[in-house]
């Protein structure tokens, strides 16, 4: 059974049907792709699984329990966590202060038996920041914050962990290091994590992505392995004249 | 849903309407309903509300097209109708000419110009700075009026259609002055909605607060539009002005306080939907007229038929549905590190300060003419008495500097801890009880901001207002909760561990004590989860709540924190003057003052509440230099700075929003020894001023190889991606 499953989604914003139906599921133990065209609703379905936005129909399911009406802090105790588009780091406090919100918070529930300062240094050591830990987030660049972000997100301890694209602002060392990372957590059966991507780099996506999830115009159009979703003639009539998705394609290929 | 209206909706309403029947039966007066009666009860409501109406309509013209909320609306319309006077009835101008002069001249003008100097720089800044700016213009308009139009002579402004002739109906007449009014007021709104929704520039206005740049590439000109909304909004304000003199007096509280029932007005129509803030105000406009004719409160709440625009402001709050966590901002400054005050230093801060207030009372220090060891009973009680505010002003610091919300009623809170204080240590003086205060006021302040918790912080904002307004017109006035006994002291000189603390010196260092405590209290709290789990929501609330955090609660319980602070403050506050005049007889206005003062100087750091300590002082140095004669200059500068400081200092937050006291603080730490941080920072700012501007991002032109190299260093990449060869000629 699906760890994360989105049934149905409806979301309309006045005459904008921003989701039509879209159901998306995710596994324990995978790194699973969203992707789509600018405009899809990749966003839009992270805010209504984190519980931003209440949709206007469908059901959101976790661990088989319907979670659609829970607050968003309710979806954060159950093993939510996010990573936004736009950047949401709290900018007047220091990374480490970041981080240590989170394992605040959580600390009672899943990190009983360390002390707050080790799990948050971990944290920043796992996304590679521990030389900005004093730094303040307003003051740091867009990648890092976004670094930031990420490690925020794991010191919650989350069991479905959703980025949307991590990688932008990073160059490709540092993306490639983030991919590294999300494989070893997602393969360590003790977190027993999923983790849902929003990614525009289709080469990030395509190697770190057990199944891929493809949403045009708040339809899912094709739910896949890399290699089935390349092949599928919906995706490619989506992504027609769209250089990201044709320079991954060619890429792999070879 | 029920029936497609949303529960809170429902909620909202089925709570209201059962407590006018239950309000309406108890305090029924027992007059005769006859329909002429009631007529003209409604048509009075009528007019009130389309008095309300025009100013709402600026507020949410002003408010759709540049999403700054303006606070200073009432004001406007104060002066305008100060400035209608003095042309029109002091020196004799046509009536039509001045109105002329003053609505289309005037107020566009002042539209225009708190555009281009203020208003456009606050598009990105946050809430705080925004509400603080424009209170900030309303005092300082209000102050130019006082000091204009000096209250000492009488004024009235003539109604401009004449109130004498006009419809006839039967046993009163409808005065054509009020039926113009109206009229006026609906075709102004009507045409707004129109303006906004149909027109060329309307849209572009519309477009322009959603996203100012998208509109600008699109042919929209964001400066014009911004501009024209700011001529708009003031015109309105200055027209409703001099249209509600007439009914109202000239006098500046009175007239500025109309706003207070534009913002309820406002609110019920979510302060974006003109038609339902049109309805808004001819709600409160009928209930309030027929409430002032129907129902009878009674000697004891004798103001409460004022009170409706605070209850309906609570009603709209109830009713309204849960906001969505918004996207914040961001802003890119120089790499900073983050550094909070360590207990030690909070602890050598604090010491110093009372050593210096001993020294300093104890008259050690000497310094001529400014020596309190020579102090009267006079200056140590006015040195005293901003003492008490400056410990209430410390109550926002969590609040407004940490959380990011908004209280404009400390005052209610101090008032309401003196109450307490009142009711429990009484004749005793036992200070002991105080602490009893702190518990108590923490309910109030939780109770105040539940329902306004899961809104946008405006809504906040408002609410505290309405409360502040409700408590002054149904609770303080009260004869049970502030008995006026003779001339005696109803507040007995405090004691404590066996200390009776009845001479003025010796209470000032009190104060002091409880200042530095409140101070340390505050360095702690913000080195805890606590604190940073305030600032946390400050910087994003969706952010916040995706970690787990409970965003409504965090806020109520700061809500608490600071009214729990406010109230241990105002027992200070109450025993400085002995009676419950000072803790009855405040206005909003002086609460304005104290928020704003706290906001000028840098509301997020704890030390700055030293900064309010300065206040007793220039306070104290202004009588002193009174006695002494032959320096009128001196005491009127001071006058103006007392006057016109506080608005004047948060008209600078414009440009730097941490506040005064950051500054300061960012030139003296380097000073201490310690501070190697501190020098640091200083040294790598300055390595950046010596770099080349780099402008609007490759919009306007292209990159020099300079700048090319600066874009690279700022983005700390430059390392890695200069090839060796270096980019053109600047590298070799």
């Amino acid at each position: 059974m699906a760890l994360l499953e989105a049934e149905q989604v409806v979301m309309r914003f006045g005459g904008v049907v921003a989701l039509d139906n879209a159901s998306v599921d995710i596994d324990i133990g995978e790194v699973t792709g969203l992707i789509g065209p600018n405009g899809a609703g990749k966003t839009t379905l992270f805010n209504v699984v984190t519980g931003l936005l209440p949709p206007t129909s469908g059901r959101v399911k976790f661990d088989g329990v319907d979670i659609t009406r829970a607050t968003v802090a309710k979806r954060s105790q159950m093993g939510i966590a996010r990573t936004f588009q736009k950047l949401e780091a709290f900018n007047t406090l220091s990374a480490f202060d970041n981080v240590r919100v989170a394992v605040e918070k959580n600390h009672r529930a899943k990190w009983k038996h360390r002390r707050v300062g080790d799990v948050a240094h971990e944290m920043l050591g796992k996304v590679g920041l521990d030389e900005v830990a004093d730094v303040t987030v307003g003051t740091l660049p867009t990648g890092s914050a976004r670094l930031v972000e990420l490690a925020r997100a794991l010191a919650c301890r989350p069991r479905v962990l959703l980025l949307d694209e991590p990688s932008s602002g990073l160059n490709e060392d540092e993306t490639s290091s983030i991919g590294e990372l999300l494989l070893g957590l997602v393969a360590d059966e003790d977190n027993e994590l999923a983790v849902l991507l929003v990614e525009h780099d289709m080469s990030f996506v395509m190697g770190v992505c057990a199944r891929i999830h493809v949403l045009d115009f708040g339809k899912i159009i094709a739910v896949g392995t890399p290699i089935e979703v390349q092949g599928d003639s919906a995706v490619r009539a989506a992504y027609l004249g769209s250089d990201e998705f044709r320079g991954a394609y060619v890429e792999l290929d070879e | 849903m029920i029936f497609g209206v949303r529960h809170s909706v429902v909620v909202a309403t089925l709570l209201a309407t059962l407590g006018a029947v239950v309000l309406a039966v108890l305090t029924w007066k027992g007059s005769q309903v006859t329909s002429e009666s009631f007529l003209v009860t409604t048509y009075i409501g009528l007019f009130l509300g389309a008095l309300w109406a025009m100013y709402a309509t600026g507020l949410v013209v002003v408010y759709t097209t540049t999403g700054v909320f303006n606070f200073a609306q009432g004001a406007i319309g104060v002066f305008s109708a100060f400035l209608y006077w003095e042309l029109h009835v002091n020196r004799g101008w046509h009536s039509i000419l001045a109105l002329f002069v003053v609505v289309c001249l005037f107020a566009p003008a002042l539209g225009v110009t708190l555009d281009a100097v203020i208003m456009r720089r606050l598009r990105t800044a946050s809430l705080v700075v925004q509400l603080m700016v424009t209170v900030a213009i309303m005092v300082l308009l209000l102050s130019v009026v006082g000091d204009i139009w000096e209250a000492d002579t009488p004024r009235r402004v003539p109604y401009l259609f004449g109130i004498n002739n006009g419809i006839d109906l039967g046993p009163s007449q409808l005065p054509w002055h009020r039926l113009i009014v109206f009229v006026v007021a609906i075709a102004i709104a009507v045409s707004m909605r129109f303006l906004l929704r149909r027109t060329r520039i309307g849209t572009a206005m519309r477009a322009v607060v959603d996203n100012r740049e998208l509109a600008a590439l699109n042919g929209a000109r964001p400066n014009v539009v911004s501009s024209t909304s700011w001529a708009l909004g003031s015109m309105l304000g200055a027209l409703g002005g001099i249209l509600i003199a007439p009914e109202l007096g000239l006098d500046p509280a009175t007239l500025n306080n109309v706003v207070i029932i534009a913002f309820a007005a406002a609110a019920f129509g979510a302060l974006r939907n003109l038609p339902m803030a049109v309805i808004g105000a001819m709600l409160i406009g009928l209930l309030r007229a027929h409430t002032g004719a129907w129902l009878d409160f009674g000697p004891d709440f004798r103001f409460a038929h004022l009170a409706v625009a605070p209850l309906i402001l609570l009603f709209v709050v109830v009713a309204l549905p849960q906001a969505r966590l918004e996207v914040g901002r961001l802003a890119h400054h120089l790499r900073r590190h983050e550094r909070y005050t360590k207990w030690w230093e909070g602890l050598i801060g604090c010491g110093v300060v009372i050593l210096l207030a001993v020294a300093f009372s104890g008259g050690w220090l000497d310094f001529g003419i400014w020596d309190p060891g020579a102090w009267g009973s006079r200056e140590l009680n006015s040195a005293n008495e901003a003492m008490a505010l400056a410990l209430i002003g410390l109550s926002l610091v969590p609040l407004i500097g940490w959380a990011g919300q908004i209280n404009f009623a400390p005052l209610a809170f101090a008032g309401f801890g003196a109450f307490v204080y009142l009711k429990f240590a009484g004749d005793s003086g036992n200070g002991y009880w105080i602490l009893l205060v702190g518990l108590l006021c923490a309910p109030l302040g939780a109770l105040v901001a539940l329902p306004a918790a899961r809104l946008r912080g405006l809504y906040l904002a408002l609410m505290t207002m309405a409360f502040a307004q409700a408590m002054s017109l149904i609770f303080f006035p009260h004869p049970w909760v502030m008995p006026i006994i003779g001339t005696g002291r109803q507040f007995p000189h405090i004691e404590l561990f066996g200390v009776t603390f009845d001479d003025r010196r010796g209470f000032f260092l009190l104060m002091v004590c409880v200042f530095a405590i409140f101070v340390y209290g505050l360095v702690l709290l913000r080195r805890s989860r606590y604190g940073r789990r305030w600032m946390a929501i400050n910087d994003s609330q969706a952010a916040a709540a995706t970690l787990g955090v409970p965003v409504v609660w965090t806020k109520v319980v700061v809500y608490a924190v600071s009214a729990s602070m406010a109230g241990i403050a105002g027992v200070f506050w109450a025993t400085v003057s002995g009676n419950v005049d000072s803790v009855q007889g405040f206005d909003l206005l002086i609460g304005f003052n104290i928020v704003l003062l706290v906001a000028a100087a840098g509301v997020s750091i704890p030390m700055a509440g030293i900064f309010l300590i300065f206040i007793p002082l220039f306070k104290g140095f202004g009588l002193r230099l009174e006695d002494a004669g032959n320096v009128d200059f001196l005491v009127t500068l001071l006058d103006i700075m007392t006057t016109y400081g506080p608005g004047l200092m948060v008209l600078g937050m414009v440009f730097n929003p941490r506040g005064a006291i950051f500054e300061m603080g960012r030139g003296f730490s380097p000073i201490l020894p310690w501070r190697r941080d501190a020098r640091a920072e200083i040294a790598a700012e300055n390595a950046q001023k010596r770099e080349p501007e780099i402008g609007e991002l490759g919009i306007d032109r292209p990159f020099t190889p300079e700048e090319v190299i600066a874009i690279d260093r700022r983005l700390g990449i430059l390392d890695e991606v200069v090839p060796k060869e270096g980019y053109g000629t600047a590298r070799s």
